[in-house]
């Protein structure tokens, strides 16, 4: 039979999740329940400024002072610091505690961890920029199909048969964008295993190089593969590794279209054996670089430099690969000078067993 | 004679799109693809009408738009922004008409033909 009469209200404090403390009026902390002291460690006497290690001119709105200044309860949303160095997101309630002639003579104040939905906070905002951004490249590949489909019928109207080819092409091109917003999409929203195969990485680089050097022509870029001709097979998603190339040859050539400065451009495909069996592969470009400013900002989701003309969805796809891999992926880049992209794919072995 | 309109987009299917469009509603055109192509298109072609896009990179639509204003002779010339992006148009202080995309054929036509018959 559970007997509430045994029980004190400390104890009833201390099964509580959140974390509780009582303080005096020089903001001292006189008890803290279990789950704070588990967090925090023993606060006995120290002052929630000591404890939290909270820098003075963050305390303005301290709201254990206004309950003693008022005598009412307060809210507020702050950060934390645990015991071990990890930041909490908490909201504090603060309320009057009073003696046996209803003079004010503490504060109650309770926090909630409320951490992990901050979090899921920070996932919505993400999804919403996502969308925003989608709708915008839709927006853009819409003009394209309008113009392409204008064009087809003034072409048709005219009997003019070169007119109406353009147009078509037109149409071609913004369906082909379309279907690869639509693919990146579906990458990026589904949990997929990678297909892990023996496979030779040199092919597959050579494919996406035959892929991109006439594209690249168009553009007056030059497309170079360097390939070390002692890469030794490895354990890799092949789908995955292509689109990762296709994305960052993609990005090297949007680099160079943006350059203005020079005569020449190249983007090329470098591929080498790494310590420990790891497999390496380069791309860099002559392009535009990233600066200082932008670096940071790099392995952002949905972040782009290309205006409307990106969506910041293919370097997410490609460190979503990566991280299927367990491989790694950085850069190396010079403002106006060019920009050096390196994915690094370690050794595996097969599921099966055998390497 | 008809009058001219220089089409300044960085997409080459846009400009495609946009100068088809315009000599099938009966005006010359000639375009460029950025924006210092288009400084040099417009002192050869005087055109009477200017259809900027300001989402080209490195802010070539602006730079091209601030020098122009720059010249006397065409501080007065009529630009139409086609642009993507809110706000955008604010870097021009004058626009004639502000379309966003993709664009309303009837409505720039409309506006062409209000600002220069």
């Amino acid at each position: 039979m559970l007997d509430l009469s045994s029980y004190d209200c400390y104890r009833l404090l201390d099964v509580l999740p959140y974390y509780v403390t009582i303080q005096d009026q020089e903001l001292r902390i006189v008890w803290s329940n279990k789950a704070h002291r588990r967090d925090f460690g023993p606060a006995k006497q120290k002052t929630c400024r000591q404890l939290y290690k909270i820098h003075d001119s963050k305390c303005v709105d301290c709201i254990a002072k206004k309950t003693f200044e008022d005598g009412e309860a307060h809210s507020k949303e702050m950060q934390l610091t645990v015991k071990k160095g990890d930041r909490v997101s908490v909201i504090a309630y603060s309320s009057p505690l009073l003696d046996e002639v209803n003079k004010l003579a503490g504060v109650i104040v309770t926090s909630v961890n409320i951490t992990s939905i901050k979090e899921m906070q920070k996932q919505l905002i993400l999804v919403g920029q996502t969308v925003a951004g989608m709708a915008h490249s839709i927006k853009n590949i819409m003009m394209g199909l309008d113009g392409g489909i204008y064009i087809v019928n003034s072409g048709i109207k005219g009997n003019d048969q070169k007119e109406i080819k353009d147009g078509w092409d037109i149409v071609l091109l913004n369906f082909d964008k379309l279907s690869h917003i639509v693919k990146d999409i579906l990458y990026c929203s589904r949990e997929r295993e990678p297909n892990f195969g023996l496979i030779h990485p040199n092919m597959v680089a050579t494919e996406v190089y035959n892929l991109f050097k006439d594209l690249a022509s168009r553009y007056s870029i030059e497309i170079r593969v360097d390939l070390d001709s002692t890469l030794k097979e490895a354990v890799v998603d092949p789908e995955g590794l292509h689109t990762v190339l296709t994305n960052l040859v993609t990005n090297a050539m949007d680099a160079c279209k943006m350059d203005l400065w020079k005569d020449t451009h190249l983007v090329e495909i470098r591929t080498r054996n790494g310590f420990d069996g790891s497999t390496i592969i380069e791309v860099a470009d002559n392009g535009v670089g990233i600066d200082k400013d932008l670096k940071n900002h790099v392995f952002e989701d949905l972040f782009t430099s290309k205006g409307d003309k990106g969506t910041g969805l293919g370097l997410m796809v490609t460190q979503k690969i990566m991280r299927e891999h367990g491989g790694s992926i950085t850069f190396r880049s010079r403002p106006s000078q060019g920009t050096t992209f390196v994915v690094t794919f370690p050794q595996r072995n097969l599921p099966g067993g055998e390497s | 004679m008809s009058k001219k309109i220089l089409v300044v987009d960085d997409e080459p299917q846009i400009v495609k799109y946009l100068t088809t469009f315009l000599e099938d509603s009966g005006y010359d055109t000639c375009s460029a693809s950025n924006g210092e192509e288009a400084l040099e298109v417009l002192k050869k072609e005087n055109p009477d009408l200017v259809t900027l896009d300001l989402q080209m990179p490195n802010e070539t639509g602006t730079r091209f738009y601030r020098n122009m204003t720059k010249d006397k002779k065409f501080k007065d010339l009529p630009v139409i922004v086609i642009s993507g992006i809110p706000g955008r148009h604010l870097a021009v202080t004058k626009p004639f008409a502000v379309f966003d995309k993709p664009i309303d054929r009837d409505a720039l036509l409309q506006a062409i033909k209000t600002a220069i018959g």
